[in-house]
């Protein structure tokens, strides 16, 4: 039996099993003999319907690929004719993403979709108002991950889970086991799954990798710092070496001094998730996976020492890109990169797809992708103690991850399920993803190249607009990396979500500028946190932060 | 109407006054001019130092609005905003306008001035801290998502502008007309309606652009009372933020598409303005 | 000056007739909310759940502890006070300047009324577009003349940026309404006053100020009262960053209320400011009277 893993060999296994053309079992056998753990196989290979009888495509519905018989016969009936289905989105980005697959599920079904887009301010707002106050004007919303725990607190929580409907093979198909675990997660509570793909956000470092590769660039940071350019770094201490041997000179050749790191870091608009992502490895671990609370107890673990550290280090990337970002918005952020005058970026795959578009980017084809850095000390806030590792880093889900979730006001359920689903069949699905203006990330397996996944470099090259083949490879390479890995942080999905992110927002970024010391401000927002839990109910809150880890 | 003072005016100073007024328009007039420069960028030329000047500096494109303008929903809002607007400036009219000229002619047990007073204090709490109370009344009378749902609500916080403005200008208005009415026998009504009113044309004008402008400026009740089919043009001009952060170049057009209708309004009544007011200063 | 025309007389029914509409509809339109405001302002609200308790002045007292709510209403109040004398004098000014009726009268007049109907959330977001060191309008023009305003990054550079932004954009509030008072001064007024005065600025001194100091007033007043509630030209532009160093006291009741769903607190807030700027008003319009009679 040979033990050798072989990357090429299990991306045929992979595809193989994918395809139907080999069963579960014999995946298990083939990945095994590969070397891979038996058990860890089994469980990535949860039984879910019997893919065999799919065939790629029917001329009933163009746009679906691949598809049931059961579906075929469906839509030959069109079944919603006469139904209408109320959804809400957000304006532009995934809102446009979502109006594109409107036509083609009404062409197929014979129902109509009204779509009302909200601005991306008032959306929550919109959402819990149509259901708190019973109005139930709309069947689906698109919603943020983050949502999720408010749509838990009542008794009878405000959505639906689709399993039911997932089930049953006269609807578009999609395989939520296909999802990297991490992601999955965030469309599921209690280990049900509530939300059909659409997005799956995740923030990795984006770099550039032709920067990195020059001769003279390497040369010099090696009389300076004494060790070879990591490309990328892989740890912080490499980090602040890289963004400091990368700021104040001109390094892109354009008569303007350049920058080691580029930041979005405005408050009340995402600018926090830089802190998010950058000061997980100094908490999360494999000795310990919570970053907000103490499950048992509740209290903020927010002002740890690990969390101090990691903001006192995040503090000093400050001095590696303009003083005037800590209030830029994320468009300004992405252009400092965009335009060619920062080395690297920790944020979002809307990096990358924008970068494909010469109208707004100088580095297509330059881009290097990577998980975050790690660090080779973590503090574990649960025990109070530090504890070394050769290199602790951390994946992250970190961001929206747009979908849209059922209402249980709804009265056509199972209508807005089919349309859901259609657009997260592969087809649909993939053309989210490589298509830039939609603003989806990948979070499914197939959406991926091998060996990771089983899509096609041709799925991202053979887009509109189209992407540079170097560019694809390092932006999945590095995303399923990040998605993958793991240790992971978690997500915080509990009521009033949005709040504590809000107050530790504020915190942060009144540290950035100077008003207040890190500890100072982890501490507020820790007593802010309590205000919050306490409005909510302490116990109420632990019970869904436990139930929001399943 | 030419001013004595200038008439008399040396050279000179008519020069100074000319300069003031040329730069004063200027002032004005430069973000309107750097709206249209942004709204010919892409966005990462939003972004570019020394991108002022379109086709010298840059190149200018037609994409943000085309965009815009393709959008089905933009055309929608822009309507909605004029029926919303002109809606909430009629029936503030014709709720205020009476209301002014009783506080200002009548006798009432509460004095008038406070009654005036209590309409002001109408406009003093931030519409965020009344918003869901308005929010659960709509859903009541099923208003939500309705042009009379957001009238109703813009009405109510526009009327002080209108009770406030024309009762001063009634206040002031010469009595005698009327009391020769009085004597000739008229009733009341006809005095109000047919002597009083054309007077107070230009009363009427103020507190009707007022009332137009601040309806066609609020967003907040704009984009939480409304979904889908009656979204004013303020709410959409907040969605140019996305998930990617402010579109620049989409509310450089924004800014100059939402001026439009307003304008126009302004344009077609400020002729009337001439003819002033003097809010009790100067008996007539 | 001439005494104001103050004859009131009993009009019977036909008074309540005129009135009435108007009262109870705001009243009808306003009791219940204001209500509903008191009522949550004592409770605790969860989204979800509805409220959840009474918690007495639990919440009054939290608002008046907590710096933020104070740093906002300081920031507010440095905010009006800064920007509305300005607005006054340039609004004023303006519509001095336009009523001369110099050839070109109407254009300006037009020009400069204009900004009253831009959308303010669109100011803000172009306010960014002027500050940014990334190309801002006037943020590069300054730089290379070598002064570097913080506008983005500090407290003080982003209520600066603010104020300019809504004195462009309300001036011509005042412009419009000052304008209309001045054109209703005759004519043979400024005659008589020619005769007496040494300069121009010595017949608007102490003519046309007096004469339209009650409309000024009334402008002042209005204009106040909306600065006060000053939310979208700065929000757009700072987000109230960094930190909570911009936040306006409407941000900060719109983010506790309309994002987080705490009405309690919100409520609670909305009902130290209406207290707070109520006896503003009052003060205000008392030495208004006094002003008049």
């Amino acid at each position: 039996m040979a033990n050798r893993y072989d990357d090429k060999k299990f991306g045929e296994v992979v595809r193989d099993y994918v395809r139907g053309a080999i069963s579960r079992r014999q995946f298990i056998v083939r990945g095994a003999q590969l070397g891979l753990s038996a058990a860890v196989l089994a469980k990535l290979t949860r039984p879910s319907r019997a893919a065999a009888n799919l065939v790629d495509s029917d001329p009933a519905s163009p746009y679906e690929s691949p598809i049931t018989p059961e579906r075929v016969a469906f839509l030959k009936t069109k079944p919603y004719k006469g139904t209408t289905i109320n959804v809400m989105v957000l304006k532009a980005t995934v809102g446009d993403g979502l109006k594109y697959h409107v036509p083609h599920w009404e062409q197929a079904t014979g129902g109509k979709v009204n779509v009302a887009e909200v601005p991306i301010e008032t959306l929550h707002t919109q959402i819990f108002s149509d259901l708190s106050s019973g109005l139930g004007k709309y069947d689906t919303y698109m919603t943020g991950a983050w949502f999720y725990g408010d749509f838990f607190v009542p008794k009878d929580p405000y959505i639906v889970p689709v399993e039911k409907f997932i089930a049953d093979p006269k609807h578009s198909y999609w395989d939520p086991d296909q999802w990297l675990p991490a992601m999955r997660k965030l469309y599921s509570w209690n280990e049900k799954v509530y939300g059909v793909l659409f997005d799956g956000d995740a923030q990795a470092l984006y770099y550039r990798k032709d920067e990195f590769a020059k001769k003279e660039n390497q040369d010099k940071f090696k009389a300076k710092y004494n060790y070879d350019l990591p490309a990328p770094p892989k740890t912080t201490k490499e980090y602040h070496d890289v963004a400091d041997f990368f700021t104040g000179w001109d390094w892109n050749g354009d008569g303007q001094k350049d920058w080691g790191i580029s930041l979005h870091a405005k408050v009340n608009e995402q600018g926090f998730f830089h802190f998010l992502t950058l000061s997980a490895p100094f908490v999360v671990s494999p000795d310990n996976k919570y970053y907000f609370f103490n499950p048992d107890t509740m209290k903020p673990l927010i002002n740890s020492e690990g969390h101090v550290r990691a903001l006192e280090d995040y503090v000093k990337f400050l001095a590696n890109g303009p003083k005037e970002e800590i209030s830029w918005t994320l468009g300004q952020g992405w252009n400092l990169f965009l335009d060619g005058h920062s080395a690297t970026e920790p944020t979002w795959g809307d990096l990358p797809t924008l970068a494909q578009d010469p109208k707004t980017s100088k580095v297509q084809g330059k881009m290097g992708a990577a998980p975050l850095p790690g660090t080779t000390e973590a503090f574990n806030p649960i025990t109070g103690q530090w504890k070394k590792y050769d290199l602790n880093q951390v994946g992250n889900t970190n961001g929206g991850s747009w979908h849209c979730v059922i209402s249980r006001l709804s009265k056509k359920q199972e209508a807005t399920y089919d349309f859901l689903a259609f657009m997260a069949n592969k087809k649909n699905a993939l053309f989210n993803c490589t298509t830039g203006w939609t603003g989806v990330q990948p979070g499914m397996k197939f959406e991926y190249i091998p060996p990771m996944g089983t899509g096609k470099v041709t799925d991202w090259t053979g887009a509109n607009p189209p992407w540079n083949e170097d560019d694809v490879v390092e932006y999945l390479k590095a995303y399923y990396a990040v998605l993958a890995a793991p240790i992971q942080q978690e997500y915080l999905r509990i009521p009033g979500a949005a709040e504590y992110w809000h107050d530790l927002d504020i915190n942060v970024s009144a540290v950035l500028a100077g008003q207040i010391k890190p500890k100072a401000g982890l501490d507020a927002t820790a007593a802010a946190w309590e205000k919050v839990t306490d409005r909510y109910g302490r116990d109420k809150q632990k019970a869904l932060y436990k139930a929001s880890f399943a | 109407m030419i001013n004595v003072l200038w008439t008399r005016a040396g050279f000179r100073s008519r020069l100074f006054i000319q300069v003031l007024l040329v730069a004063a328009a200027i002032f004005t007039v430069i973000p309107f001019l750097w709206s249209a420069v942004n709204s010919v960028k892409t966005v990462s030329e939003t972004f570019r130092i020394g991108a002022f000047i379109p086709f010298l500096q840059f190149q200018p494109t037609l994409d943000s609005w085309r965009e815009v303008l393709a959008d089905p929903q933009t055309s929608i809002a822009f309507i909605n905003s004029c029926v919303i607007s002109a809606g909430t400036t009629i029936f503030a009219l014709i709720l205020g306008v009476p209301a002014a000229y009783s506080l200002a002619r009548y006798e009432f047990p509460v004095k008038s001035s406070d009654i005036a007073l209590w309409f002001l204090s109408q406009r003093v709490l931030p519409p965020a801290v009344v918003l869901v109370p308005f929010y659960l009344l709509l859903v009541y009378l099923r208003l939500i998502d309705t042009w009379t749902g957001l009238i109703l609500c813009y009405s109510t916080f526009n009327l002080a502008f209108v009770v406030v403005v024309m009762r001063d200008i009634f206040r002031d208005v010469s009595t005698e007309i009327e009391d020769a009415a009085k004597v000739e026998g008229a009733t009341p009504w006809q005095i109000f309606w047919m002597i009083a009113l054309p007077l107070l044309l230009d009363g009427l004008v103020v507190s009707s652009v007022l009332v137009f402008a601040f309806s066609w400026n609020e967003a907040l009740f704009a984009s939480a009372l409304t979904s889908q089919a009656a979204t004013p043009f303020s709410a959409l001009v907040l969605a140019s933020r996305s998930t990617r952060g402010v579109d620049f170049n989409t509310a450089g057009v924004n800014t100059l598409i939402g001026i439009v209708p307003p304008v126009i309004f302004y344009l077609f009544v400020q002729r009337y303005l001439a003819r002033g007011l003097s809010f009790g200063a100067v008996k007539g | 000056m001439a005494a104001r025309v103050e004859r009131l007389e009993h009009g019977g029914y036909f008074k309540y007739a005129l009135l009435l509409p108007a009262v109870i509809w705001v009243l009808a339109f306003t009791f219940l909310p204001l209500l509903s405001v008191i009522r949550y302002s004592f409770s605790s609200y969860v989204m979800g759940e509805g409220v959840t308790g009474f918690v007495g002045f639990q919440n009054y007292v939290n608002v008046l502890t907590s710096v933020e709510f104070w740093q906002s209403i300081l920031v507010t109040v440095v905010y009006v006070v800064v920007a509305v004398p300005i607005e006054l004098v340039l609004g004023f000014l303006a519509a001095w300047l336009v009523n001369l009726g110099a050839p070109g009268s109407k254009t300006f007049r037009a020009i400069i009324g204009s900004p009253l109907f831009t959308l303010e959330v669109a100011i803000g977001y172009l306010g960014v577009t002027f500050f940014t060191d990334q190309g801002g309008l006037i943020a590069v023009p300054l730089s290379v003349l070598g002064i570097h305003v913080p506008w983005m990054s500090t407290a003080y550079g982003g209520i600066a940026g603010a104020i300019l932004l809504d004195v462009w954009r309300w001036t011509s509030f005042i412009f419009i309404i000052v304008l209309a008072g001045l054109a209703g001064i005759p004519g043979e007024l400024y005659d008589a006053a020619v005769l007496d005065a040494k300069s121009h600025w010595q017949v608007m001194w102490h003519l046309a100020v007096p004469l339209a100091w009650p409309v000024t007033t009334i402008a002042v007043l209005l204009r106040t009262i909306e600065c006060l509630k000053t939310f979208a030209i700065p929000f757009a532009l700072t987000s109230g960053g960094p930190g909570t160093s911009t936040q306006t006291f409407s941000a900060m009741d719109y983010l506790t209320t309309i994002q987080f769903f705490d009405f309690g607190k919100g409520s609670a807030m909305g009902i130290v400011y209406l207290i707070l700027v109520s006896a503003i008003i009052a003060i205000f319009f008392q030495q208004m009277r006094k002003q008049l009679t």
